[in-house]
């Protein structure tokens, strides 16, 4: 009879646990677990979309083709480089930032806001501006060093040569405020006595920098970096906007070379539709990108043995 | 030795000043330029616009069709940013305080569903289920695939959750209080900052997007949010000749994106280092 009580209450509290949990549970099985099953099923099949018939078994034929087409390991190197571009130049500059703005000093809680402002916009949007900006003939970056006569001949920044790094010029733009956020949360976190007699003991600005500051930032710096580097892999949407990964793929990146045997790139560019390919394509994507977080973690944890 | 701190302190508030205007001068040449006019803008022109032109905004809204995607672009932003707080705040505190069948097998596949990155592929699937629920016609499959399953919400809603003492709960239950009395007179209260922070970056991110809202109005043009609007006049007939009304639609696109920023700032920021370092 006791038992009977029991188990009835057992139950109810379960269901009581699920009403609660079941939106969001909903919601994380739909969109969230449903499409890794699909892609992984998928990366098994040929298949065409609706119109060129049911989807065929083929087993690793895509993966094996993933390996072989050289135009998808271009778009890996131009990630890492991508990656590899942002990241040097984010990161110092954060750092940098967040250690002078998080002085208590009249003025530098305003510049803080005003350094994150890019971090809330649209990168989207603001692709388009930099395209605008970055334009050939009629940009005005262009208009600028023509004028002050610093080039005599208008840069192509969009062209093969230069596409990518006016690419990293807008991700860095975008990056800084935010990394900058995460380190100033970071020196917050050390604590001023060990400052403080750091500077009893003679210490001067750079040394306590040196000495104390950088060491105490070690394990938040590990953390920004791995987010950082999990950041520049996926990213997308600039180089949607403002190159489409050209020109000739000087700028095509490994998500947006997934990405295009399911959808068009630009309005009216024609796609293939591979979607089984598409989905090895993106495994391999999450392969990488997992691989180059695991070796990340691997080596800063050497790292640490040595200090 | 007073003549070296002072070059090193002009050294520092050169570099702030450098990077202040790099991270302005994108944002200042979109306001000023959307009221220039399309030759001020492609042939070089001074600072600011010759002529204020209002008429960029009007042709924007009237002629491009901007007054509906910013009615879309308001819409589906509160509602996304509503469902995910609404959702996120039951899952985490149900993960934070209650046992369950199943807890941990849950618990494990958010977490690491949070580390697996298949990117934008995964839109394919979720456009095909919400055409075949017969969904992808109505703000409200965009709104469901931009919220999406929050995982990382969840888990930050969680970690806030136990951090609140446990004997609150207990003192409630005996006081009579059912479960969902605990959650909405007792917690709900206490983590309206992390519901304000989970609030603004789904609005944030809802607002800002792009792949997703354009996959959804490839074949619905009346679902399209200003952030896909605005694109997508690169790719107009005359783009070449409508720079003033791109940038209008831009600045139309991030004022009001600027403005919450500029009324909530200290959450936007201390919600990014609460979700990043503690996480």
């Amino acid at each position: 009879m006791k038992n009977e009580i029991q188990k009835k209450k057992w139950v109810r509290e379960n269901l009581r646990s699920y009403s609660l949990l079941l939106p969001n549970l909903l919601l994380f099985l739909v969109f969230s677990v449903y499409p890794v099953f699909w892609t992984l099923k998928y990366v098994f099949f040929r298949y065409g979309g609706f119109a060129s018939g049911d989807p065929v078994f083929v087993g690793l034929d895509n993966l094996i083709r993933v390996f072989r087409d050289a135009l998808y390991w271009k778009s890996v190197k131009n990630t890492f480089v991508y990656a590899g571009a942002k990241i040097l130049f984010t990161i110092p500059l954060a750092f940098l930032l967040a250690l002078f703005l998080s002085r208590k000093k009249k003025g530098n809680a305003f510049f803080q806001s005003v350094i994150f402002v890019p971090t809330i916009m649209s990168s989207a949007v603001m692709g388009l501006v930099f395209y605008l900006l970055f334009n050939v003939y009629n940009g005005q970056i262009n208009q600028y060093l023509l004028g002050t006569g610093i080039i005599s001949q208008p840069i192509n920044w969009l062209g093969k040569d230069h596409a990518m790094k006016t690419l990293v010029i807008t991700a860095v733009w975008g990056g800084v405020g935010n990394y900058m956020v995460y380190f100033i949360a970071g020196l917050q976190q050390i604590s001023e006595d060990a400052l403080e007699s750091a500077r009893i003991d003679g210490a001067n600005r750079l040394q306590t920098m040196w000495y104390i500051t950088i060491p105490m930032l070690g394990p938040i710096l590990k953390i920004i970096l791995m987010l950082s580097i999990t950041a520049a892999f996926s990213d997308m949407n600039t180089v949607m906007v403002l190159t489409e990964g050209g020109p000739t793929n000087a700028t095509m990146v490994m998500a947006l070379y997934g990405y295009q045997f399911f959808f068009p790139v630009s309005v009216g560019s024609v796609v293939s539709f591979q979607y089984g390919y598409g989905a090895a394509v993106s495994t391999v994507n999450a392969i990488i990108a997992g691989m180059v977080t695991i070796l990340y973690l691997k080596l800063s944890k050497k790292l640490d043995e040595v200090y | 030795m007073k003549s070296k701190r002072f070059i090193m302190e002009s050294f520092i508030y050169l570099f702030i000043m450098i990077m202040v205007v790099f991270t302005l001068y994108p944002i200042i040449y979109t306001v000023l330029g959307s009221f220039k006019s399309n030759s001020e803008l492609t042939l070089g022109s001074g600072f600011f616009p010759e002529q204020w032109r209002i008429e960029n905004y009007k042709q924007a809204f009237i002629q491009a069709d901007f007054t509906k995607y910013t009615i879309n672009s308001i819409l589906v932003s509160v509602c996304a940013m509503i469902l995910a707080t609404v959702t996120t705040s039951l899952a985490g505190f149900t993960f934070a305080r209650r046992d369950f069948v199943g807890k941990k097998l849950l618990l494990s596949m958010y977490v690491s569903l949070m580390f697996v990155a298949l990117g934008s592929v995964t839109l394919y699937p979720i456009y095909t289920l919400l055409s075949s629920m017969n969904l992808h016609k109505s703000p409200a499959g965009l709104v469901l695939a931009l919220v999406g399953g929050q995982a990382s919400n969840v888990m930050l809603v969680m970690g806030f959750v136990k951090g609140i003492p446990k004997e609150l709960d207990e003192a409630a239950i005996i006081d009579g209080c059912s479960v969902y009395g605990v959650f909405f007179k007792i917690i709900l209260p206490l983590i309206k900052p992390i519901l304000a922070v989970v609030a603004l970056f789904s609005f944030r991110s809802a607002w800002n997007d792009y792949i997703t809202t354009l996959i959804m109005s490839i074949s619905q043009p009346n679902l399209k949010t200003l952030t896909v609007a605005v694109v997508q006049l690169k790719y107009s007939a005359n783009a070449a000749a409508e720079w003033n009304i791109m940038l209008a639609g831009a600045s139309i696109a991030i004022i009001p994106i600027l403005i919450v920023y500029f009324l909530c700032n200290k959450q936007f920021i201390g919600g990014l280092t609460a979700g990043a370092v503690k996480g």
